[in-house]
């Protein structure tokens, strides 16, 4: 049975001018990919990512975008919050790697690289976003690796253009074992597109409710594959079955948003 | 499949016994289209309902020693969209769907079942149990048996469709409200919705854990509740029954069978036992027959 855990915020960190770090303390055993379910009992419950997770501490990071993440915004170190999980499927690890992340949805990669870094893995980084602001763990991931890019829509941090200006000339000089992928799903539609014989894992975002697999919010199409129990992460060969991927999510009442 | 498996439900012949009740993985046509699959002898959708609904704040499940509490609050795209979504279903399967429809009048329910007659659905559902919406027909609608025979009545004098009425556990008087459904015209029974409504509280935050405060309660300790209302209504009517609650194992599904059930329902057990549950609760049932002596589904005994 899944247990519910009440927790202090220890700590709060701010990353940007809406984005924040809550670590808490607490061996919640989460694998790099995994989300917990967050609740103040209050403004409802969402899922979130875990950025980092180690034997005694575990945070996420949460940008500021609707009455959840305001309300979070508002807490202060030592003010509860409630958990379930640690749900979901994780990446794998691999030797030598690339991680590609987008936007706001970086935060599960940063737990990642520090994985792969005890992994001892051979680690490239990309993280892109729209501009410079956005641009989430520029020291972070630049103490995990010296080879870290940057890339922004307007050119205010690194190069101008999006990931898929480095990915694409990265690939055609430099063989990877592995790439992982977290950001807006057109970006990671094209870069399952491209990885066609490059493994590749990709972690992907639906609308949750019960995350126990049983209400169907968050199956996917065409194969039925329940996001909350068998993603988010998910192998790009499964992925590219997915007639929904790219295309369009279902929202809060199950009706199809298109991308 | 096993062919003693094989049942007949309003002139259909079926694979197996075994139902997706309505609520469960009903969403889409993908998840619907995964759970026949898995050999689930027919599937409902979520309830639908005129306009869309996003349902209730989170959290809107919890889970306890025995069960599951939840207040989804009937979410779902609405009567068109999902109408969509089982007329994708149908472009891969040609199992037999259940649409089950959630009103908050009479005339509600009729409008809901025009649209289900112009779709590609076997049945119609009538939601008449769901705990978390109160209005005008009180707590729940189907704790009247008036209510619920003009309901059915209305329905069926317009349904191109069977239709089946979906019963609530929260009643002192089953039986008549049975009796309601099949004098008003309605093809099936379909019991148990979920039971409650419960509350679960967190100590720590002294919060409610549902948003909604209360939700339907499920899982395996709702069986015995499930198994004796079964038993009731299948005494007093003559029309089939589709039995739901806490079944998790083939024995469990026998013991509905038995009661008096002609179906059986799975929803949380997917919690317990994930989406192979059909498959694994349909080799059970083969167990359960050959370890008792019984030809086939069809040929278990009726507890009188």
């Amino acid at each position: 049975m899944d247990r519910r855990i009440t927790l202090e915020i220890k700590n709060i960190r701010k990353e940007s001018k809406s984005v924040k770090t809550f670590t808490f303390s607490y061996n919640l055993n989460a694998k790099p990919g995994q989300f917990i379910m967050l609740t103040d009992f209050e403004c409802g419950e969402k899922p979130f990512s875990i950025s980092d997770c180690t034997d005694n501490e575990f945070s996420i990071t949460v940008k500021k975008i609707g009455e959840f993440t305001t309300r979070l915004f508002q807490l202060k170190k030592g003010d509860v919050l409630s958990f379930r999980g640690p749900y979901g499927s994780s990446f794998s690890l691999s030797d030598k790697v690339l991680l590609i992340g987008g936007g706001y949805a970086v935060p599960p990669l940063l737990f990642l690289s520090k994985m792969l870094k005890k992994y001892n893995a051979d680690i490239t980084i990309i993280n892109g976003a729209k501009t410079k602001e956005d641009i989430l763990f520029i020291e972070n991931f630049k103490r995990i690796t010296d080879k870290v890019f940057f890339t922004t829509d307007d050119g205010s941090l690194g190069n101008k253009g999006t990931v898929m200006s480095i990915v694409s000339p990265l690939l055609q000089n430099e063989k990877f074992d592995m790439i992982y992928a977290s950001g807006p799903e057109p970006m990671l539609k094209k870069i399952v597109d491209m990885c066609d014989t490059i493994p590749c894992e990709v972690l992907i975002e639906r609308y949750m409710k019960c995350a126990i697999g049983i209400c169907g919010q968050c199956v996917i199409d065409s194969l039925g594959i329940i996001i909350c129990k068998e993603g988010p992460v998910l192998d790009k060969e499964v992925v590219k079955r997915l007639s929904e991927f790219g295309v369009y999510k279902r929202n809060a009442s199950g009706k199809r948003v298109y991308f | 499949m096993d062919k003693k498996l094989k049942v007949e439900f309003l002139g259909m012949n079926l694979e197996s016994p075994l139902v997706l009740t309505s609520g469960i993985m009903g969403l889409s046509y993908s998840s619907l289209l995964r759970m026949a699959k898995n050999t689930a002898g027919i599937i409902t959708t979520k309830s639908l309902t005129l306009v869309p609904r996003k349902g209730h704040k989170g959290p809107v499940i919890a889970e306890f020693n025995g069960g599951i509490l939840n207040s989804m609050g009937l979410c779902n795209p609405g009567i068109e969209d999902g109408l969509k979504e089982v007329s994708e279903f149908k472009r891969y399967s040609s199992k037999p769907v259940i649409v089950s429809i959630f009103g908050n009048s009479i005339e509600e329910f009729e409008k809901l079942t025009e649209y289900v007659n112009h779709s590609e659905g076997d049945f119609i559902e009538l939601n008449l149990s769901c705990p978390n919406v109160f209005d005008e027909f009180g707590l729940p609608i189907s704790a009247s048996k008036d209510k619920v025979y003009q309901i059915v009545k209305s329905v069926k004098s317009i349904s191109k469709l069977p239709v089946i009425a979906k019963l609530s556990p929260n009643v002192y008087n089953i039986k008549e409200i049975a009796i309601s459904c099949e004098n008003a015209g309605a093809d099936a029974i379909c019991l148990i919705n979920t039971v409650g409504t419960g509350m679960l509280i967190d100590i720590k935050m002294v919060k409610p854990i549902l948003h909604n405060k209360f939700g339907g309660i499920s899982g395996p300790c709702v069986k015995p509740i499930a198994i004796k209302l079964v038993y009731e209504a299948h005494q007093c009517v003559d029309i089939p029954i589709i039995g739901v609650g806490g079944v998790l194992t083939g024995e469990d599904a026998v013991e509905m069978l038995i009661t008096g059930a002609n179906l059986v329902g799975i929803g949380s057990g997917i919690y317990y036992r994930g989406v192979e549950i059909f498959e694994k609760i349909n080799d059970e049932i083969l167990q359960v027959l050959t370890e008792n002596k019984y030809e086939d589904v069809s040929s278990l005994p009726y507890l009188k």
